[in-house]
């Protein structure tokens, strides 16, 4: 068996196929050659037995007709329906002419004398019967139809019986052989069948036995490998190869697979030093196509310098997350402050709000009483405008005073004037006076009387002098006093003047006053619109706030939570670096 | 506006017409008046007092009536005996070439007297002329060389009766320039002018010559 093996698995697969394929070769001959005899046979069946046989069958027939129509054409009168007849008995006559004239030949019986006899014998017959017929007919038409069944009764019967037992004997003669060759053909099919029945044991029982060595040369080998195979497929390299010695592809696979194995294995050897933390490991490839080996180098290169840089970024993180332990504590810190500055800030907007309300209501107010001043404003335009009115009138009665003052002056001039006259009167009175005591002086005794006359003149004159210089005096007053009115009721007409230009200032004033009102009305309703729209805003700024308070607080929760979790990134941090250190490089 | 309205009601600056109105109702119904009944009744009762005074009883001695006038503010008498009459300085016309002292003519009752400045002549202060100024026509007792003239008098003050004794001759006040036209100074302080020196003097006939 040791060639066997060493053979390689094609020509196995090929020797044990091939003897199969032999076995079935001989059979399809066998079994072509069987079909090819019987068909062969059938066919002698239906040509030279079959068909002659029936063909007897229909002389018989035809022989049959041509007699009934005979009987028929002596029944009848009618000429057509005879010639018709007559006709067709003719061609009846003709086909059973050409039928013997077939069959006559010797070549169709294979050269049985006996048929062909017969068959000479038959035509013959079938000629001399026709001869009668023919004369039959003509004595029918010569309508002696008396004579033609003479003719039929006698002669025609005998040779009719004849014809019919000739064509039976050969009919049956070809039965007979129809016979016997199927029954020749049913023994050589089943000596046909005997001989498949063998020739498939024989087959089936040579590929039993080719499977079964196959198997064991090719397939147990394999289901070994294919088991390792699968072992490691799970990972599993602890596998040995009971590894035989053949030159094969078996053997060829079984070699390279251990070596594989062992391949694997170092490889899983190196990988693991590596998870032991090993990183000294040379991982040399075979080849450059050796991808594992090139990756494994490749991998354990990227590792030292990853190692190198997780190494260098352990550091820096755990300096960073002691960094971020300190920030986050400050973080911490300043977000309470945050919380409590924003509930300060809540409360001042509380505040802020209700300072607004209050504006609001002040705001309406002032719109309100700017309504009112604006209504004042205008009543003190219309009285400003009375006012000037009035003015104008005070200037005209100030000027009429002036004239009937003026008027008085003149009058107290003119008493002036009487009064010097007057005046001159006394001083006339009382030279008189003097005058007349001169001329009592110079009487003597008798002009004493005179003399106290003249004192009392004397003394009556220098009274009205006195009343004189008295209503001189008033008079200088009334001048005075009436200059003065002159003087005051000019300076009333001037501040009159003034009056009137400062009323028409103060209506000019009044109505800036009053657009500036009416601006301010509108401004204090724009103000009460911002202050209600402030209002709402500060709602919202207050609803804003709780919000911001509650985030504040969750923003102390949070970091302190964000505290915590910088401790454990500490921590973490110093935890990388002395797993780091395990690393030897 | 409304200080304006209370000023009305309440005047604490403002005029109170109703009162204006009662004074002038009353000056008018006064002036159209005239003098009440009794107020002339005590006017007439005053005058009468006053007449009915004792008067001064006549000093022994004899007495002269005098012209009493200002000069000067001095009070100067002069004798009825040179006196014709008193006359307001009126119309009076200035005549050339004559003395300073002589001030110019009037017209007194048709006849042309000129007017003599007593203040020239007797170095007195100048006072200067007015409505009020008066001349005394004077005039020399009948039978001598008839001189007549005006003296001119700031005031006419009236007539006196003053005693001839007890003048006072020698006075400091009185020396000067117009000493001898003085008679004396009374114990009231008048003084005397002797009118007839005067009217006799040299001084007063002017015969100037001018070419």
């Amino acid at each position: 068996m040791k060639w066997f093996a060493n053979l390689a698995t094609r020509t196995k697969l090929f020797l044990g196929f091939g003897l199969v394929l032999v076995i079935l070769a001989s059979v399809i001959i066998t079994a072509y050659s069987g079909f090819t005899s019987i068909q062969r046979s059938q066919d002698a069946l239906y040509r030279k037995d079959f068909i002659p046989a029936l063909d007897m069958g229909k002389i018989l027939s035809d022989q049959n007709r041509t007699r009934a129509d005979i009987e028929e054409v002596m029944l009848t009168k009618d000429n057509a329906k005879q010639q018709a007849i007559e006709q067709d008995i003719k061609s009846r006559a003709e086909e059973i002419s050409r039928l013997i004239n077939i069959y006559s030949v010797n070549s169709q019986f294979e050269n049985d004398p006996n048929v062909l006899s017969k068959m000479d014998e038959l035509r013959s017959v079938t000629d001399d019967y026709k001869k009668t017929r023919d004369e039959q007919f003509a004595l029918i038409r010569a309508g002696n139809v008396e004579g033609a069944r003479k003719l039929s009764v006698g002669i025609q019967e005998q040779r009719y019986d004849r014809i019919r037992g000739l064509a039976s004997q050969v009919m049956n003669i070809e039965t007979k052989r129809a016979q016997d060759r199927v029954a020749a053909s049913g023994a050589m099919a089943g000596k046909m069948v005997f001989f498949f029945i063998l020739a498939g044991l024989a087959a089936f029982a040579l590929s039993i036995a080719a499977a079964f060595v196959l198997n064991r040369m090719i397939s147990n080998p394999l289901r070994e490998i294919a088991g390792a195979a699968e072992k490691m497929s799970g990972g599993d390299l602890s596998v040995n190869l009971s590894v035989e010695d053949r030159k094969d592809e078996v053997g060829a696979l079984s070699k390279s697979f251990g070596k594989m194995i062992t391949y694997l294995q170092d490889m899983a050897g190196k990988a693991g030093r590596i998870a032991g933390n090993d990183l000294t490991v040379s991982a040399n490839p075979l080849s450059p196509k050796d991808i594992l080996g090139n990756s494994f180098a490749d991998m354990v290169r990227n590792l030292r310098r990853m190692n190198r840089e997780v190494m260098d970024s352990v550091t820096v993180l755990a300096s960073s997350a002691g960094e971020i332990l300190a920030s986050t504590t400050e973080v911490a810190a300043s977000v309470t402050e945050t919380a409590t500055s924003v509930n300060e800030t809540t409360t001042t907007v509380e505040e802020v709000k209700q300072t607004a309300q209050v504006s609001t209501q002040k705001a309406k107010q002032v719109s309100e009483a700017a309504r009112k001043a604006l209504q004042v404003s205008q009543m003190g335009e219309r009285a400003v405008d009375e006012t000037i009115e009035k003015m104008a009138g005070i200037r005209l009665q100030m000027e009429s005073i002036a004239q009937r003052i003026v008027e008085l002056s003149e009058q107290s001039q003119a008493i002036g004037e009487i009064i010097g006259a007057v005046n001159d009167l006394a001083e006339q009175s009382n030279l008189l006076a003097v005058n007349a005591s001169i001329e009592a002086a110079k009487a003597g005794e008798h002009g004493k009387g005179f003399t106290v006359v003249a004192q009392e003149v004397k003394s009556l004159s220098e009274q009205s002098k006195q009343a004189t210089a008295q209503v001189r005096s008033i008079l200088n007053d009334i001048q005075k006093a009436t200059s003065a009115a002159v003087l005051a009721t000019e300076q009333g007409a001037k501040t009159v003047a003034e009056g009137v230009k400062q009323s028409a200032q103060s209506g000019e004033a009044i109505k800036t006053l009053a657009g500036s009102i009416a601006e301010a009305a509108q401004a204090a309703t724009q103000i009460a619109a911002s202050s209600q729209q402030q209002l709402i805003g500060m709602e919202q700024v207050i609803s804003a706030m709780n919000s911001i308070r509650l985030a504040s607080e969750q923003n102390v929760t949070g970091t302190k939570q964000t505290e915590t979790a910088a401790q454990a990134l500490n921590e973490l941090g110093q935890k990388l670096k002395l797993l780091m250190a395990q690393y030897k490089i | 506006m409304s200080g304006g309205r209370s000023g009305e009601e309440t005047p604490p600056e403002g005029i109170d017409w109703a009162e204006i109105h009662r004074r002038m109702e009353a000056v008018r119904t006064a002036i159209n008046r005239g003098p009440g009944t009794g107020e002339k009744k005590d006017i007439l009762k005053m005058r009468a007092r006053a007449l009915a005074k004792e008067p001064d009883a006549p000093q022994p001695g004899q007495r002269s009536d005098v012209l009493e006038f200002l000069l000067a503010h001095e009070r100067y008498g002069i004798e009825f005996s040179y006196v014709r009459e008193v006359w307001p300085l009126k119309d009076l016309t200035a005549v050339p070439c004559t003395p300073p002292f002589v001030l110019g003519v009037i017209n007194v009752r048709g006849q042309i007297l000129s007017v003599v400045d007593l203040k020239k002549f007797l170095d007195l202060p100048e006072k200067g002329l007015g409505d009020l100024n008066k001349v005394i026509v004077l005039e020399s007792a009948p039978g001598s060389n008839g001189m007549e003239f005006c003296v001119l008098a700031d005031l006419v003050l009236g007539v006196r009766s003053v005693p001839l004794e007890g003048l006072q001759r020698s006075m400091p006040t009185l020396a000067g320039a117009g000493e001898e036209f003085f008679k004396g100074v009374t114990r009231e302080g008048l003084i005397l002018l002797d009118a007839g020196r005067v009217l006799r003097d040299r001084r007063m006939v002017v015969n100037d010559e001018v070419f």
